[in-house]
């Protein structure tokens, strides 16, 4: 058993780490922080991930033919440390790079991905992922959008998706249709690369809780794709899915809440409260002591994870595990970082660094929600890690199964 | 990295589990609990396994393993709430005897603890109300002068476990006055003296007996002392991260062992026409005592592994698993009560066996709430030398 990491691997983090240092938006390393205005905002972000992926950082998890680096887990996981240290930007295409891309290196055809990579990597063209409907979330399998052959080789998209994260930025948008409703709800779906840029579709940002609108309805009325965006095979788009979710599960964010983390113990640090430094109350320190344990518990346990999945291939279920383990962590790290105000916690604005937290907290009810909810991780742990039956109507529902 | 058990840690966890079984596996600790000494026969063949040699340094006749390997073999007897001092003996003392003896005291113990012939335990609190480390009292006062030196050794330790049942116990004593651990020294010394008697005290945890150990004014030599003079503290420190360690792989054990039993009942017991497993308030509750037995294990090899590396977060490591696993699990344990219904709540069911040794390790060697203070202090001072 072995914890550590090797030279080779540490030297993939000194190579990152100094281009970091060379590389990073001006002014970042000192006082991260993204413009206010929204456009701003996406064109800052594309800016960065066309830098990460010059400087061959963008998709380093991809095959080094498709300009990634072939990155092992363990080095994924020494890249996301290193972004978690300097609170780096997000990426803006991340669906494309840590979902998409990584599916259509497994399951898409050639021409698909001399087509599509190049332009994901470089945030060129943005993605979406078209999965939700209004009355298929975590069972997702039984949604009714459709795609009908229209003749010469097209076919014709209707319905309506919903919770579309970046559908209002997206270029493409990777989507799952109904091509068959003859079977059982697994059977007859299909997943298709759609262009977004067409009057078939349109798109309507939804207002959500913390001011911000990153996700939207969208409406498909006869949009169109043709043969050669079908990935996978027409009416076995449900493998597809099952793949994509593989790579959803393989994605960790414990680093960034570590980040967050250690940002708050140098708050606790040096705020002070009736002239007691925040660090001094025992209630303070117990409840930081317990974050930093269920952080080392989650980082120690991804590692796990990891090492079997060297061997196995694949990630197990346990991803399951990771999510909601991550996603209940941040949420009572942002809960608990807002109560630290005190009678501030009344305010959206509390100034203590660019990612303000009393938005952060609102946003991280939707993280418990956004890849299967954490009742849908308890399902999966308790079916299929731990094999204790199944509820008859569910069977095999949300796409994380 | 790569932070698995290997294969040859699999291997050992599978033999010791065949073992377990073939001696009637959690019934040993029944047997223990119903008042028969089943400690003196199983630790005979736990020596025949070389359990007891594991981590005996090579050239003492061991194996020279460490808390890795021990964690891995104590998940299984924690799966049997195995009776016996194997990790007082294999985590604590066998440490402590390598790392601060003298060539004389290590050839001395450690053979013979690796052929089974000696068992060892610890004995630190002289209060059981009092934490660590103003629980330290006993004085130990030093006679006589270079080479002649001795100490006499006056008081009643408490809480110390299977005092009974080993042959010599390291005693914590104060040897001048101090603050916190600073005066503390530490000492070997034989349970067969006159001066030295062991009662049973009424424990918790039937199948981990803990004794009052009164010390009538025993006078010991030079020989005793194990390491520094008025500094044994910072090895005694380290020798219970060890201790809360091994103690916490054993709860990983049980904790596996109540999900297997929570999942096989949620699986068989119908009520309302259904097995129970599939009503979510059971299958959530059940998912997430995997999830925290799974945190929880991952923390035992994480600080296993730091300890054996002396990693510079090794304290803090295992500060965070004691923090994180005295009351997780002990829930677990109670939320296996709880699936079972009527049935949990019966003698005949394992997890109240399980559920008072984790009450029983809660505050032992400190409670969560200190070693939460703890890890504050371990953390910040890495960020300021960051
Ligand atoms: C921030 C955010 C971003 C998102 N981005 C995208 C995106 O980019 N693309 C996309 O396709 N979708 C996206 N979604 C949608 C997301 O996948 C769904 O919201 C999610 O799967 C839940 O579906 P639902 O909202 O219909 O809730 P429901 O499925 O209706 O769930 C409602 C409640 O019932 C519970 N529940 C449902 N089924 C079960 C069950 N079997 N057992 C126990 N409890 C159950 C749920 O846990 C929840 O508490 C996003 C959502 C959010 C919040
Ligand atoms: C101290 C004590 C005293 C008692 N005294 C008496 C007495 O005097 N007279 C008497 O008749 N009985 C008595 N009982 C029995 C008691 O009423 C039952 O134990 C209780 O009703 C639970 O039934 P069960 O044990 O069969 O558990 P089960 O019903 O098998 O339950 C097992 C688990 O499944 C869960 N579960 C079951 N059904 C559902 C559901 N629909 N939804 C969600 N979860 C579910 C339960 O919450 C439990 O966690 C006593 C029990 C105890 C512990």
């Amino acid at each position: 058993m072995d914890f550590s990491y090797t030279d080779e691997q540490e030297s993939f983090r000194r190579e990152l780490r100094a281009w970091l240092e060379e590389n990073a938006p001006d002014g970042w390393l000192e006082d991260p922080e993204l413009p206010d205005d929204d456009a701003e905002r996406v064109e800052f972000l594309r800016d960065w991930q066309r830098t990460l992926a010059d400087g061959g950082w963008a998709g380093v998890h991809w095959p080094e033919e498709y300009g990634g680096r072939g990155a092992s887990l363990i080095e994924q996981t020494i890249y996301r440390e290193e972004m978690a240290r300097i609170n780096a930007p997000p990426q803006i295409n991340l669906i494309g790079i840590n979902l998409i891309a990584p599916t259509l290196i497994e399951v898409g055809t050639e021409a698909q991905k001399q087509r599509f990579l190049p332009k994901i990597l470089s945030a060129e063209e943005i993605w979406c992922q078209g999965y939700s409907e209004p009355e298929a979330g975590s069972d997702v399998a039984s949604l009714t959008t459709s795609a009908e052959p229209a003749g010469d080789g097209e076919w014709r998209i209707d319905g309506q998706k919903i919770w579309t994260s970046y559908a209002h930025v997206a270029d493409w948008c990777f989507l799952v249709a109904r091509t068959d409703d003859s079977g059982t709800k697994h059977e007859g779906l299909t997943a298709f690369l759609v262009e977004m840029d067409q009057d078939a579709i349109s798109t309507e940002p939804i207002h959500q809780p913390h001011d911000d609108r990153t996700f939207n309805q969208v409406y498909f009325d006869d949009a169109v794709a043709t043969d050669d965006r079908v990935v996978g095979e027409v009416d076995q788009g449900w493998d597809v899915v099952m793949t994509l979710s593989a790579f959803e599960h393989g994605s960790t964010s414990i680093y960034s809440i570590e980040q967050r983390y250690l940002d708050l113990l140098e708050y606790c640090r040096t705020e002070t409260r009736n002239g007691t430094p925040l660090i001094e109350r025992d209630r303070v320190r117990q409840r930081l002591a317990d974050f930093d344990a269920r952080i080392q518990a989650a980082k120690a346990a991804h590692r796990r994870n990891v090492s079997k999945q060297m061997e196995t291939g694949t990630p197990g279920p346990e991803g399951s595990m990771d999510l909601l383990v991550s996603d209940e962590l941040r949420h009572d790290l942002l809960n608990f970082a807002v109560n630290l105000r005190g009678p501030a916690a009344a305010l959206w604005e509390n100034g203590h660094n660019a990612f303000d937290d009393t938005s952060g907290y609102i946003r991280s009810y939707g993280a418990w929600i956004a890849a299967g909810t954490g009742d849908i991780q308890r399902n999966i742990i308790g079916e299929r890690v731990l094999g204790l039956p199944k509820d008859d109507k569910s069977k095999t529902s949300h796409r994380s199964e | 990295m790569d932070a698995r058990l290997t294969d040859e840690h699999e291997r050992v966890q599978e033999t010791a589990r065949e073992f377990i079984e073939s001696e009637g596996g959690i019934d040993l600790a029944r047997r223990q609990i119903d008042g028969e000494n089943v400690v003196d026969d199983l630790w005979n063949e736990l020596a025949d396994l070389d359990y007891t040699a594991i981590t005996v340094p090579l050239e003492y006749d061991g194996f020279g393993e460490g808390m890795v390997y021990l964690a891995a073999l104590l998940e299984v007897a924690g799966r049997y709430a195995l009776p016996g001092p194997l990790p007082e003996t294999a985590a604590v003392a066998v440490p402590l005897i390598r790392d601060l003896g003298t060539e004389d005291q290590r050839s001395r113990f450690l053979p013979s603890v690796a052929d089974g012939d000696l068992r060892m335990s610890v004995a630190v609190y002289d209060d059981e109300t009092e934490p660590l480390p103003g629980g330290i009292r006993m004085g130990a006062e030093r006679r006589g002068d270079e080479g002649t030196t001795e100490f006499r050794l006056e008081g009643t330790k408490t809480l110390v476990p299977y005092a009974a049942e080993t042959d010599v116990v390291i005693v914590a004593a104060r040897t001048r006055e101090g603050q916190g651990y600073d005066g503390v020294s530490l000492f070997a010394v034989e349970t067969d003296h006159d001066a030295v008697e062991a009662t049973r005290m009424d424990s918790l945890d039937w199948a981990r007996p803990m004794y009052e150990l009164s010390i009538d004014g025993l006078t010991v030599g030079e020989d005793a002392l194990l390491g520094p003079l008025h500094g044994g503290g910072s090895a005694l420190v380290t020798a219970m991260d060890r201790f809360s360690v091994a103690g916490t792989a054993m709860l990983v054990g049980a904790a596996d062992r109540a999900v297997e039993l929570s999942v096989e009942y949620g699986t068989e017991r119908e009520q309302y026409g259904q097995p129970i497993g599939r009503f979510q308030a059971v299958k959530h509750r059940t998912a997430d005592m995997w999830v925290d037995m799974q945190s929880a294990r991952s923390l035992v090899y994480y600080a296993a592994w730091a300890l054996d590396e002396d990693e510079p977060d090794a304290a803090r490591a295992a500060a965070a698993t004691k923090a994180f696993a005295a009351d997780r699990l002990h829930r677990v344990f109670g939320d296996d009560i709880w699936n079972h219904g009527g049935m949990g709540f019966t003698w005949d069911h394992d997890a109240h066996i399980y559920l008072k040794q984790a009450k029983s390790w809660r505050n032992f060697l400190g409670s969560p709430e200190a070693n939460r203070d703890r890890l504050i202090d371990a953390r910040l001072a890495a960020e300021r030398n960051r």
